[in-house]
């Protein structure tokens, strides 16, 4: 097993946190627009704070490692 | 001749002249591009989707993952260096939103500074990238079928960044010279729709390859 | 680009065109570098049927060495590079590029009212890596040829000689060339319609040709994948195929078929589309079903991408597979039956006349049909385990697409030759090609489906020493010659014709959509006013469902229109 804090870990997590943040800032923030860009964007940004959540689930270790 | 099309936008006939068919002019609009764009974009999805396959289909032949070469079990990659070459990528995901949503309110100078913060964490991650791909000790691009999958992937992806590093320079070039203003500027959206349509990418390759 | 003028005064239509690219005036920006939609689709014509003379030369080399089975017309190495060039050719260098980029181009804008493609200069790029791929895969022959057949299985494929790598970069080329011209027509018959046209009203060879569109840009980057892999793997070993360095041949058959069976519905689409302009045409009748028509094309694509495994029964696909694939595979046949069967209705109690190109359609019902229900017999596992790699399938998909897709092309150069050309084709000309063609396909493919049946495996150089086996292959020989020179005929017909051919004007056949509309061949801007739509085009007895357009002989009215399209007085 990896140990399970190390800086990068850290550093990681706090990263994903805020930037993770400032992407559901900006979903929110574009809500209410329309036309294909802005909702194709929504999309995107909604699974780039989602891929945060994921590197925050990475750094503390919360969700067992996947293999065998 | 195709920037003076998009900022005309539509063309009403000469004269102003009101006749329906008149207005019906051969020409690229914004939205035209746009959904050209969006589906160029579906398409490289399944370029990525078939190599994706490729990999969920391969990691299901073999008995353990990471797979055993000459009876030597592969070890995982350093989910903690990923981790912060993610945020790295991510980050730059929301510098070019910011940036867009800067030029949409004429500030072009935070526009400069955003755009400029995208191309450097742009260019960071490539670096973290070749780091990770001189210290993975996964037996080499052809070694085995995880090194097949794993570097031709993020080798796909990583090219895709550069392409991106490369076009959104071109469009901070563009801006200098003028091509865009506050209500056209269809290009800088396509770049920032395809700046995150590379990170998305990236959140399922780091999914499968250092969580799965 | 001219510049816009907003100060003009007088409403002249030709200040209205100068919005649109203008005319070229040299040779190679008018006919080599064009960016117009229909010197692209000419382009693609003439390659096309060029690549159609070489595979089918190659063709003529199989039957020739089949006429004995003492394998000595070529060497079996070299058979196989031969046979493999013919399928490749014929998929990717002749059916797939006059289909869409041919007769789509051609016809698709200007059955929208459409001026251009929605991007010219991304459809001039398509256009061009059509003839480098083209150069590329003959030119495999020159480095020794790909010979693993044309769905290239690994491992055979990582062992062939050096021109695979030509084929992966050829067939690589095409395929990004078929992805963009996807995206280009998606966005021309989304964006581009003339006023009125609503979806439900565009011409039925506008909806296959969306349809195919949506294929060719999904379907073909899956197989980018697997050709960028296989070429990665036969030139830096990367262990994607070789099982030997544990990779999966059966990867590849998965990810080629995900392309290669929508590919077949890319092939076969716009032919559909060609029929279903033909057939009301030269029927004289609405055509039956609109709707059902339009909407059993989409309902093909959607289900084509989930039938892709029914090519791998034998592969040792898990059995809990096989069952979905074969039913899925079935439920083909139902959108493509309410379109055989709309077409039959369509020439129930018409006024026919049997011009070539309604021949060719009615042909096309006949042998399509056939070679559909083989499919079918195909679909069903017992049976594919029987007949799989033999002469059978050979037969089955050579009356799809030969009898199918073929068919189509010839019944839509028959159809819209006047319209590219202004001038029209010889009539008792086409209708031997058209009977030599008929009778001589049936007796070429016939005989295989008994002869696969018997047994007789596909891609061998030689087969069994029985009486049968060599009267049969000499029957498809022979017959095969005759198809060979029966196509002489058009081209001969289409030499005659672009020079000393009757001037067609605007509209010979009588036909109602849009592109018959405007002078033949058509002008560069297509339409000096782009009309308003206000039916379907396809109800023979009504007055024509346009307003507001300039018709070269003066017989459409041409009101003007101040209030938005009323809807169809149906």
């Amino acid at each position: 097993m990896e140990a399970l804090a190390t800086p990068e870990k850290i550093v990681a997590g706090l990263a994903a946190v805020l930037i993770g943040v400032l992407a559901l800032i900006a979903l929110k923030n574009d809500w209410k627009t329309t036309g294909l860009d802005n909702n194709l964007t929504k999309v995107l940004l909604g699974l780039m704070a989602f891929g945060c959540v994921l590197v925050i689930v990475a750094a503390f270790g919360i969700l067992p490692r996947g293999g065998s | 001749m195709s920037v003076s099309v998009a900022k005309q936008g539509h063309v009403r006939g000469a004269a102003g002249n009101s006749l329906v068919h008149d207005e019906v002019i051969y020409q690229e609009t914004r939205d035209m591009r746009l959904l050209g764009f969006a589906l160029f974009l579906v398409s490289d999805v399944v370029l990525f989707s078939a190599f994706i396959f490729a990999y969920l289909y391969l990691r299901n032949t073999v008995d353990t993952w990471p797979p055993v070469v000459d009876g030597k079990q592969l070890p995982r990659l350093d989910v903690a260096f990923a981790a912060v070459n993610s945020c790295v990528l991510f980050g730059s995901g929301v510098t070019m939103h910011t940036a867009l949503e800067n030029w949409k309110h004429g500030k072009k100078a935070a526009f400069n500074i955003w755009i400029w913060a995208t191309i450097v964490l742009g260019t960071l991650f490539l670096c973290g990238q070749g780091y990770e791909y001189a210290h993975a000790q996964i037996g080499g691009w052809s070694g085995s079928i995880f090194g097949a999958s794993f570097f031709t992937l993020t080798g796909m992806h990583g090219f895709h960044v550069l392409v991106g590093v490369i076009y959104l320079i071109v469009l901070f070039l563009q801006t200098r010279k003028g091509v865009y203003d506050e209500t056209h500027y269809f290009g800088l959206t396509a770049g920032t729709l395809y700046w995150h349509f590379v990170d998305v990418i990236w959140v399922a390759l780091f999914f499968l390859f250092y969580l799965f | 680009m001219a510049v816009v003028s907003t100060t003009t005064t007088t409403v002249a239509p030709h200040a209205v065109l100068d919005h649109i690219h203008p005319e070229p005036t040299s040779f190679v920006r008018r006919y080599i570098f064009s960016i117009d939609h229909k010197v692209i689709g000419i382009q693609y014509m003439i390659t096309g049927l060029l690549f159609f003379v070489l595979a089918g030369l190659l063709a003529e080399l199989i039957r020739i060495q089949l006429l004995h089975n003492d394998a000595r017309f070529m060497s079996p190495e070299v058979y196989n590079g031969v046979y493999t060039m013919h399928g490749s050719a014929m998929v990717w260098m002749v059916i797939i590029p006059l289909v869409t980029g041919g007769f789509g181009n051609f016809v698709m804008p200007l059955q929208i009212g459409a001026r251009d493609v929605a991007f010219p200069w991304l459809n001039l790029a398509s256009f061009w890596m059509f003839p480098i791929a083209g150069v590329l895969l003959f030119g495999a022959f020159l480095v020794g040829a790909p010979d693993a057949g044309w769905t290239e299985y690994p491992p055979v494929s990582l062992q062939g000689p050096v021109g695979t790598n030509y084929w992966c970069v050829a067939i690589f080329l095409i395929g990004i060339s078929s992805t963009l011209t996807g995206i280009n027509f998606i966005v021309t018959i989304l964006k581009m319609r003339a006023p009125g046209m609503t979806l439900t009203r565009m011409p039925l060879f506008v909806w296959a040709q969306l349809s195919t569109a949506a294929l060719s840009m999904i379907a073909t980057t899956a197989l980018a994948a697997a050709l960028l892999a296989l070429f990665l793997e036969r030139v830096f070993g990367i262990p994607f195929y070789d099982p030997t360095k544990g990779g999966s041949p059966i990867l590849w058959q998965h990810m080629f078929w995900f392309y290669s069976h929508p590919a077949v519905y890319i092939m076969i689409l716009p032919a559909f589309g060609i029929i279903s302009e033909v057939l009301p045409t030269f029927a004289r009748k609405p055509i039956f079903g609109y709707k059902m028509i339009a909407f059993s094309s989409v309902a093909i694509a959607l289900v084509g991408f989930m039938v892709w495994a029914h090519h791998m029964f034998t592969s040792g696909l898990a059995p809990w597979l096989q069952l979905p694939f074969m039913i899925l595979t079935m439920i083909v046949a139902i959108p493509t039956g309410i379109k055989i069967f709309s077409w039959m209705a369509t020439l129930w109690g018409g006024s026919i006349e049997l011009t070539p190109a309604m021949l060719f359609a009615i042909g096309f019902l006949i042998t399509f049909t056939f070679g559909g229900i083989t499919g079918v017999f195909l679909a069903a596992i017992p049976v594919d385990l029987h007949a799989h790699g033999t002469y059978f399938v050979v037969g089955h998909f050579h009356y799809v697409l030969y009898g199918g897709s073929v068919f189509g092309i010839f019944a839509g150069l028959y159809y819209w030759w006047p319209k590219i050309t202004g001038r029209m084709m010889n009539e008792r000309v086409g209708l031997w090609h058209f009977w030599l063609t008929f009778i001589s396909f049936n007796c070429t493919f016939l005989p295989m489906h008994w002869l696969g049946l018997q047994g007789m495996p596909r891609r061998v150089a030689t087969y069994l020493d029985s009486h049968d086996a060599v009267f049969w292959n000499q029957v498809a020989s022979i017959s095969s010659f005759v198809l060979a020179a029966s196509t002489l005929l058009l081209f001969g017909n289409m030499a005659w014709s672009f020079y000393k051919g009757k001037r067609a004007g605007a509209n010979p056949w009588g036909a109602r959509t849009l592109e018959w509309m405007i002078s033949s061949p058509p002008p560069y801007y297509n339409y000096k006013r782009v009309p308003a739509v206000l039916a379907t085009p396809y109800d023979f007895g009504n007055p024509l469902p346009y307003i507001g357009l300039d018709s070269p002989e003066g017989t459409l009215p041409t009101p003007q229109l101040t209030a938005p399209p009323a809807p169809a007085p149906r």
